[in-house]
């Protein structure tokens, strides 16, 4: 097997122990980043769309079967969001989708969908409008992911720019 | 056909493995409840939540436990009233027993820590260090302080998974401690709701919420809240009640396991029903 395939795998396994022990003391109002999203769209940006939505499918189950939550949910909606971010995936666009500004609003987009996703599909018992549901569970943790994706922008060395 | 079937794939191989993997995801999402899922889920978890503990560990070394201070003044004033009740008690066991009521206050608490928590706005869960090897058994009530927690959902042998009340998949039977008035406690994603209470019946903002003597997955008479907004419906005939826990869930750490073995054909059937 390729080293490469592995490497996603490798970064999982420290951000999901960050995502279930210390993400949850900087939640505001149970509006928390998603580090792991911030890889599979990272990876993604670098490898293409096919390669994003395996592995959002595969770091989706992952993530679903440590954290106690339901199976299947961050594997749709991190399968589904990795198929958006694939859509500004670029072989001559790798350094300017990660290292600039534009990976920002990247994942603030697809962050946004894939929170909204997930809560869509998780929430069984919503009374809440759908422009509230969009707001709280999709918007703001998308910022706040958005916001996470920072040091990768700043530190990420600019090649091709 | 082979050569039209192969240029499909080719040019819209991305749909085609979003449509497979999306459905197997639903699939298995809809096969949550099924034993292979379960197993799966508690080997993962198991294991993975030795890394979540000593990372936990590493972490509250930083962490100031703001709850010792709270929990030393709680213990000042609990033990001015425990010395007023002593009194209370004493004539009431003397009032039960000519009665025969059947006592639930005594139940052993386990206390456990919280290792890990998976934040979203619907999905509350916390994982504890505790398991079967504790005698945590899948059911049991989980409280800390202040009031209701959660319920015991997924059990491992050291480890186990704590539905808690902001969990839109947990109801409750719950009870008004005022007026007696009874209802399904439930997380719509925003609020802890009590729906479709009749306006006839006196609901006062401010009256506590407690679990009901009807709930079998819960002992009768746990604090879980109060009454902090009453809306009716358009007809005005039926309230839909607001609760503010007393227990902040989110900033839980040190909870408490009831150890109490419930009516075991009871408790799948409404096992059954949160499912």
């Amino acid at each position: 097997m390729n080293i490469q395939n592995l490497k996603p795998i490798l970064f999982f396994i420290p951000l999901a122990v960050i995502q279930l022990v210390i993400v949850p003391l900087i939640s505001i109002s149970n509006i928390a980043p998603n580090l792991v999203f911030i890889l599979i769209a990272y990876f993604t940006l670098r490898h293409g769309q096919s390669y994003g939505i395996i592995l959002g499918f595969i770091l989706g189950f992952l993530l679903d079967i440590i954290s106690g939550g339901l199976i299947g949910a961050f594997m749709f909606s991190f399968t589904l969001s990795a198929f958006v971010v694939g859509y500004f995936y670029g072989e001559n666009k790798i350094d300017i989708n990660i290292s600039t500004y534009f990976f920002l609003i990247i994942l603030f987009v697809c962050g946004s969908i894939n929170s909204f996703v997930y809560a869509v599909i998780s929430n069984s018992n919503s009374n809440i409008s759908l422009f509230f549901m969009m707001l709280e569970e999709g918007i703001l943790p998308g910022l706040y992911t958005a916001l996470f994706g920072l040091p990768i922008v700043i530190f990420h060395p600019k090649e091709g720019i | 056909m082979r050569n039209f079937f192969r240029r499909l794939v080719s040019d819209y191989k991305e749909y085609l493995l979003l449509v497979v993997l999306s459905i197997i995801s639903l699939t298995i999402l809809a096969q949550n409840e099924k034993p292979t899922a379960k197993h799966l889920k508690t080997f993962a978890l198991g294991n993975f939540a030795v890394v979540n503990e000593i990372t936990n560990s590493i972490v509250s070394i930083f962490k100031r436990d703001e709850s010792s201070d709270d929990l030393r003044n709680e213990n000042a004033h609990l033990m001015l009233e425990l010395n007023r009740l002593r009194k209370y008690h004493i004539e009431n066991e003397e009032l039960r027993s000519m009665i025969a009521f059947k006592d639930t206050s005594n139940y052993p608490l386990i206390p456990a820590k919280i290792i890990s928590k998976l934040v979203t706005k619907s999905q509350g869960n916390f994982i504890v260090n505790r398991g079967s090897n504790n005698e945590i058994r899948k059911g049991m009530p989980v409280i800390n302080a202040n009031g209701l927690i959660g319920l015991i959902m997924d059990v491992t042998e050291n480890y186990s998974v704590v539905q808690n009340l902001y969990n839109s998949n947990l109801s409750i039977a719950v009870t008004l401690q005022r007026t007696n008035v009874d209802g399904i406690l439930n997380y719509d994603g925003n609020n802890l709701i009590i729906k479709d209470i009749p306006t006839t019946y006196d609901v006062q903002i401010g009256d506590i919420i407690e679990t009901s003597d009807f709930s079998s997955l819960f002992p009768p008479s746990i604090p879980i809240g109060i009454v902090s907004k009453k809306e009716s419906n358009i007809l005005g005939l039926l309230h839909n009640i607001t609760v503010e826990p007393f227990a902040n869930i989110s900033a839980a750490n040190n909870l408490f396991i009831l150890k109490i073995i419930p009516s075991k054909q009871i408790n799948q059937l409404e096992m059954n029903l949160i499912k």
